[in-house]
């Protein structure tokens, strides 16, 4: 049960809380949800996702583009969550992300991407006659672990910025097992260092090689229904770049501009039965409905992930 | 925090003052009292311009004038204190650092119609979609080339009438006016007004969508000098029609200099393509989708400052290998593994030098590097604006020579020839040989290094590196490399040889 509700976990960050340049940045942690894993537990596993697009917001405008045509972002992530105890669990992601476009005669960009930790909080439960509403806290940070540049938009793997996230969440659980989840985040975000001396954004030239990137708001919005070996929801979620320039008419994107985006999205998973309950599959859909300087993005996720108890009682 | 305010000073802003009180300030040294008498490289001579007799110092009117600036500095605001220490670096430099930002505001090419036709930006309707201008390379090394020498002519002016009328300045005519910005020559005309009235003048004429914002900011740099006690109404009065009458000067010029007619027409276009068929190379065509029309095919005809239409063609470098020949295999085969097994640190070097979209371009980013050696120099504000024109006068003629080579040949780039070579930089939409960049810098690291021979090392390994950074983009043969910067050394001479003899060369 904890392996499925983990699983609900990491697939609503990637269809809400991802930080969506023109090509989104996987964040495989998922601080925003409702589900503890049980302390002394390792649960750990493997996620790919492929995201593309064909059209994007230059500032308000939606336009494709003859030499990008379809760009594509494939990220293969390991993920690993420990819970310390049953209200305080502590996760980590390493993604490894591919870019490429499928016309003009930009080169593919590849590479480790951000490292991301995460500590997540239970704060208290109330029992109500519809269910049981639970509070959580987390907080969490991303450190890009290789040199990659930040300068090649819309073909960058990242913005190579340090990130610091603060979370909170709230959930409604009732007994047939229905939920409604809400969930807000704050982020700051770090200096991004390119390799040429000035630049040009939001109607400024900074003789500068510094860019100072602004910080982020998102929510999530989410229901479904967990029981058992099976959960499946459904998810709304809006993120506002909370400064930035616009993509000006047929510049290239910045990193720092202001990149926002409304997504829906769907998630199903499933803990296999008997001698292979430890394993769980998931599978996850989204799509960008509206954006700024962001791609229209149609987000397709399969992981697998394995639970491993180290408290030595039996698995619940 | 420090931090904060260092990227405050760093960000330029046309009509935000940068609160810089840590810059260098412009300093008197020599005064340059002879600046009058330095050979012109567009007037005749300085009596071209009349600017009539001040008034005595000692008239009422003068008084009067004293008067209004004694009770203006007796209440600076804030932002009029700031403003002093913002144009205490220096009118050239500064203007120049604007003039930086407005290309980068413009450095966009046309987005394409709905049926993959390309409309072009209009002179007479800049305000429409495209806006005007599409300030690319060629459009930018012309641009900072006609700021930079109307500026020195019009300086040339100012000193000339400077020495004859040997006006003082306010704040050494009045105890009761302090001198908030240095005093370094005779007040009438007034040099911030020279140089604010020329130059304003020529920006609106190459980027007439910026009016309101340079319009303000020459009204600001006036300002300045009038409540730092450094030049009375008069004095700026007389300097504005002087920058204003030079700056006609060069306005008519850019109207006959070719740059009208350097977008070709699509016969021209095919034309250039059907010759280089006809000599049996591959012709470059655009890599874009939908194919744009090439980037100012006509502008190796548009007039150069220190070569004539004769000495373009004479220095014009002989044909690249041809596009069927073994060297060229070979060249295309350094290129593609180049960019297949790229490091960290050429990439770096790529980016660095890369001045695509929205940059100030080439030519901008060799201003940015001259800059601060120019203003260690101290050099006075005449001596400042012949650095400027000499650096961007040769980085015009660079551009004329480099583009008339490029269309001369219609020379494919490399994933023209190679469909699977992939580039770490945005691909230029004109043909490859020889490489702008190369030629830019060549041209500019000469003049740089004539002006502040200490340095010249410094500017010939960023020129190297510069040079370089187009193969390791992907965007350029080695041939197209090592032949610009052949070319632009030689086209450096140029200027070098000119400014040897001009009356102002002190070696």
């Amino acid at each position: 049960m904890a392996t499925l509700r983990l699983l609900a976990r990491l697939t609503l960050v990637l269809s809400a809380y991802v930080l969506l340049p023109i090509v989104p940045i996987v964040h495989a942690q998922t601080v925003d949800d409702q589900i503890m894993i049980e302390g002394k537990t390792l649960f750990t596993g493997y996620l790919f996702t492929y995201d593309t697009w064909d059209e994007y917001w230059e500032g308000p405008l939606k336009r494709d583009n003859g030499n990008i045509g379809t760009l594509t972002m494939r990220t293969s992530a390991w993920y690993v969550n420990y819970g310390v105890t049953d209200r305080l669990n502590v996760m980590a992601t390493l993604p490894y992300v591919r870019t490429r476009a499928s016309q003009g005669v930009l080169r593919e960009m590849q590479g480790l991407q951000d490292f991301g930790v995460a500590a997540k909080y239970k704060l208290f439960s109330v029992p109500s006659p519809i269910g049981v509403l639970s509070t959580f806290a987390a907080g969490s940070a991303g450190l890009p672990m290789t040199d990659y540049t930040p300068d090649f938009y819309p073909l960058s793997i990242g913005s190579n910025s340090r990130r610091a996230s603060g979370r909170f969440t709230v959930n409604l659980h009732t007994k047939p097992g229905f939920f409604v989840t809400g969930s807000s985040a704050y982020t700051w975000r770090g200096d991004v260092t390119l390799d040429r001396p000035y630049y040009f954004t939001d109607g400024q030239l900074f003789l500068t090689s510094e860019v100072d990137m602004p910080n982020v708001f998102d929510y999530t919005l989410s229901g479904g229904y967990l029981r058992r070996g099976l959960m499946a929801s459904v998810s709304y979620s809006q993120q506002r770049t909370l400064g930035g320039g616009d993509i000006r008419r047929q510049d290239m994107p910045f990193v720092s501009n202001r990149m926002n985006a409304d997504r829906i999205g769907g998630m199903v998973m499933w803990a296999l039965p008997k001698k292979l309950r430890f394993l769980s599959v998931q599978g996850a859909y989204s799509y960008t409905l509206r954006g700024r300087n962001v791609g229209q993005t149609s987000t397709v996720t399969g992981g697998v992930m394995y639970t491993l108890p180290l408290h030595g009682r039996p698995t619940r | 925090m420090t931090r904060m305010l260092a990227r405050v000073i760093g960000a330029v802003s046309i009509g935000m003052l940068a609160l810089s009180s840590a810059s260098p300030r412009l300093t008197a040294q020599g005064g340059d009292a002879n600046a009058g008498d330095w050979r012109m490289i567009v007037l005749t001579g300085p009596t071209q311009i009349a600017v009539p007799p001040p008034g005595q110092t000692g008239s009422v009117d003068y008084q009067a004038e004293l008067t209004a600036i004694r009770n203006a500095q007796n209440r600076l605001t804030k932002a009029q204190r700031a403003s002093i220490d913002y144009w205490s670096r220096g009118s050239v430099i500064r203007w120049n650092e604007i003039l930086m930002e407005l290309v980068a505001n413009s450095d966009l090419p046309p987005a394409p119609n709905p049926d993959g036709s390309y409309p072009a930006p209009d002179a007479n309707n800049p305000f429409a979609d495209p806006r005007f201008p599409f300030a690319n390379p060629p459009y930018a090394a012309r641009a900072y080339s006609y700021v930079s020498v109307a500026q020195y002519e019009a300086l040339k002016v100012a000193w000339y009438y400077k020495y004859l009328y040997n006006r003082p300045a306010p704040s050494q005519v009045d105890q009761g006016i302090r001198a908030l910005l240095p005093v370094n020559a005779p007040a009438y005309p007034s040099e911030d007004a020279v140089v604010s009235g020329v130059t304003a003048e020529l920006l609106k004429l190459l980027f007439p969508t910026e009016v309101e914002k340079i319009t303000l900011k020459a009204g600001e740099h006036r300002q300045a000098a009038l409540l730092s006690g450094r030049a009375s109404s008069t004095d700026l009065a007389a300097g504005l029609a002087l920058g204003q009458a030079v700056a006609a000067v060069f306005t008519a010029r850019a109207g006959t200099d070719g740059m009208r007619t350097a977008g070709g027409s699509p016969a021209l276009w095919q034309a250039l393509a059907d010759a280089a068929s006809a000599r049996g190379e591959v012709p470059w065509h655009s890599m874009e989708t939908p194919p744009r029309p090439p980037m100012l095919p006509v502008f190796g005809s548009v007039r150069a400052w220190m070569m004539t239409p004769a000495e373009i063609i004479q220095e014009r470098p002989g044909p690249p290998p041809s596009t069927s020949s073994p060297l060229m295999a070979q060249e295309l085969a350094e290129v593609k593994n180049t960019v297949k097994n790229l490091t960290r640190e050429e990439l770096a070097i790529a980016l660095k030098w890369s001045d695509g979209l929205s940059s100030p371009t080439p030519p901008g980013h060799w201003n940015f590097i001259a800059a601060p050696y120019f203003q260690k120099t101290g050099w006075s504000e005449v001596r400042m604006a012949r650095a400027y024109a000499l650096l961007n006068m040769t980085m015009h003629d660079a551009a004329v020579a480099c583009w008339d080579t490029k269309f001369t040949y219609f020379n494919p780039r490399p994933s023209q020839l190679d469909p699977e070579l992939k580039t770490a930089l945005g691909l230029p939409n004109f043909p490859s040989y020889t490489s702008g960049h190369s030629t830019f810098s060549s041209a500019a690291a000469e003049v740089l290094s004539y002006l502040i021979p200490g340095e010249a090392a410094y500017f010939r390994a960023q020129m190297e590196e510069a040079a370089i950074s187009r193969l390791y983009g992907g965007i350029h043969y080695r041939s197209d490399i090592e032949v610009g910067k052949d070319h632009g050394a030689r086209i450096g001479g140029y200027t070098v040889r000119f400014a040897r003899l001009d009356g102002a060369d002190g070696r």
